[in-house]
């Protein structure tokens, strides 16, 4: 075995970032680098700044791109970067640096739905099965040797922040199955074969392009509402239709029985399978 | 209106209706996720839009501050 990991960056956000540190912590008496965590992206309910504070790891903000690429530019150390949940994209300067790994958590099966957003992606395609991939980064985006990929079904329900959720659970488990091999570098990687014409989602699309008909399928139209639900995130714009000729956006949408219909204003009701009603409430846009 | 919101919170994270901290999000009894669920019961039942802006963990840090946050909505 050569050189050991003298050093552990972790880069990202969210649920599995913070299942991720404290894994990574736990086992620094097995590998003894040294622990970082770099905040790029903030977010109001995040709590990995918590945790760090709790387990005595290294916090930084670094929401600059050029700052930070700076700063893992100027690593000398021999370095695992963890990029779990995050959105910047290392510079190829980094990336080719040899004393310098990163390995990042894709919230798909790669090759398939490379780039942002792939949960909400392969709801709208209709996908039945779904998972997460680990993979060494490399200078194009998600293109890097498979470490190890981790499958889950998508159900007719999901949204995209419950699949969200259940693959970053995922990525966790994942995550903790293949660090020795990481650290001890003996992973057997998988390459990826990319099919000729391989999309790219980027951050700027939107599923169906953002807008329906109230005489789509209803079936068509839950499954695009669905696809890009994540609460109050503001991901994706309001998704947007037409109600009595005037430009509409959705507010909320809620599969319903028919008992829990009401009298409500702005709201349309579409009948949904057999035994249920969509119901979506709007408001007008001008 | 207590009530309701009693009600969603037990649906969603019954150990919020215990807590007697000021720190639901950081003493882990509930996740973002679980943030997004309960504010997505609270807009239906109360016909009210909760904005981003009022999605943040003062807003849940028990369930006092959120009956509050769902009386000011109402007020509004």
């Amino acid at each position: 075995m050569g050189e050991m990991f003298r050093r552990v960056v972790v880069i990202g956000y969210g649920k599995a970032t913070g299942n991720i540190l404290k894994y990574i912590e736990e086992q620094k008496t097995v590998y003894g680098y040294s622990l970082e965590f770099i905040e790029h992206e903030s977010h109001a309910l995040s709590v990995t700044k918590k945790i760090c504070g709790e387990m005595g790891i290294p916090y930084a903000n670094m929401p600059d791109k050029q700052e930070l690429a700076g700063y893992l530019c100027d690593i000398r150390e021999k370095t695992l970067i963890v990029s779990a949940s995050n959105n910047f994209l290392f510079p190829a300067a980094c990336v080719e640096k040899e004393n310098i790994t990163i390995i990042n958590f894709h919230n798909a099966l790669l090759p398939e739905y490379p780039g942002r957003n792939a949960p909400s992606w392969v709801i709208y395609m209709g996908e039945k099965e779904t998972g997460i991939t680990w993979h060494y980064v490399t200078a194009g985006i998600d293109e890097g040797n498979i470490i190890i990929q981790k499958k889950c079904a998508i159900g007719l329900e999901d949204k995209a922040f419950e699949l969200t959720e259940r693959l970053m659970d995922l990525a966790c488990e994942g995550f903790e199955e293949s660090f020795a091999a990481v650290m001890e570098e003996r992973v057997e990687t998988k390459p990826q074969k990319f099919a000729p014409g391989r999309r790219m989602y980027r951050s700027y699309e939107v599923p169906g392009e953002g807008v329906f008909e109230l005489s789509d399928e209803p079936e068509a139209i839950y499954r695009l509402l669905r696809s890009v639900d994540y609460g109050k995130s503001a991901i994706f714009p309001p998704l947007r239709t037409v109600v009595d000729g005037v430009q509409a956006e959705v507010v909320r949408y809620r599969k319903i029985i028919p008992e829990k219909k009401k009298d409500e204003e702005n709201a349309v009701y579409l009948p949904l399978g057999e035994n249920h009603l969509l119901k979506i409430k709007y408001r007008h846009v001008i | 209106m207590e009530e309701k919101v009693l009600e969603i919170l037990e649906e969603y994270c019954e150990e919020a209706l215990t807590y007697d901290g000021d720190s639901m999000m950081e003493d882990g009894i509930i996740d973002s996720f679980t943030v997004i669920n309960i504010v997505s019961e609270l807009e239906e039942e109360f016909d009210i839009e909760i904005d981003a802006k009022y999605v943040v963990a003062e807003n849940f840090k028990n369930k006092e501050a959120i009956i509050a946050l769902v009386e000011r909505l109402l007020e509004e």
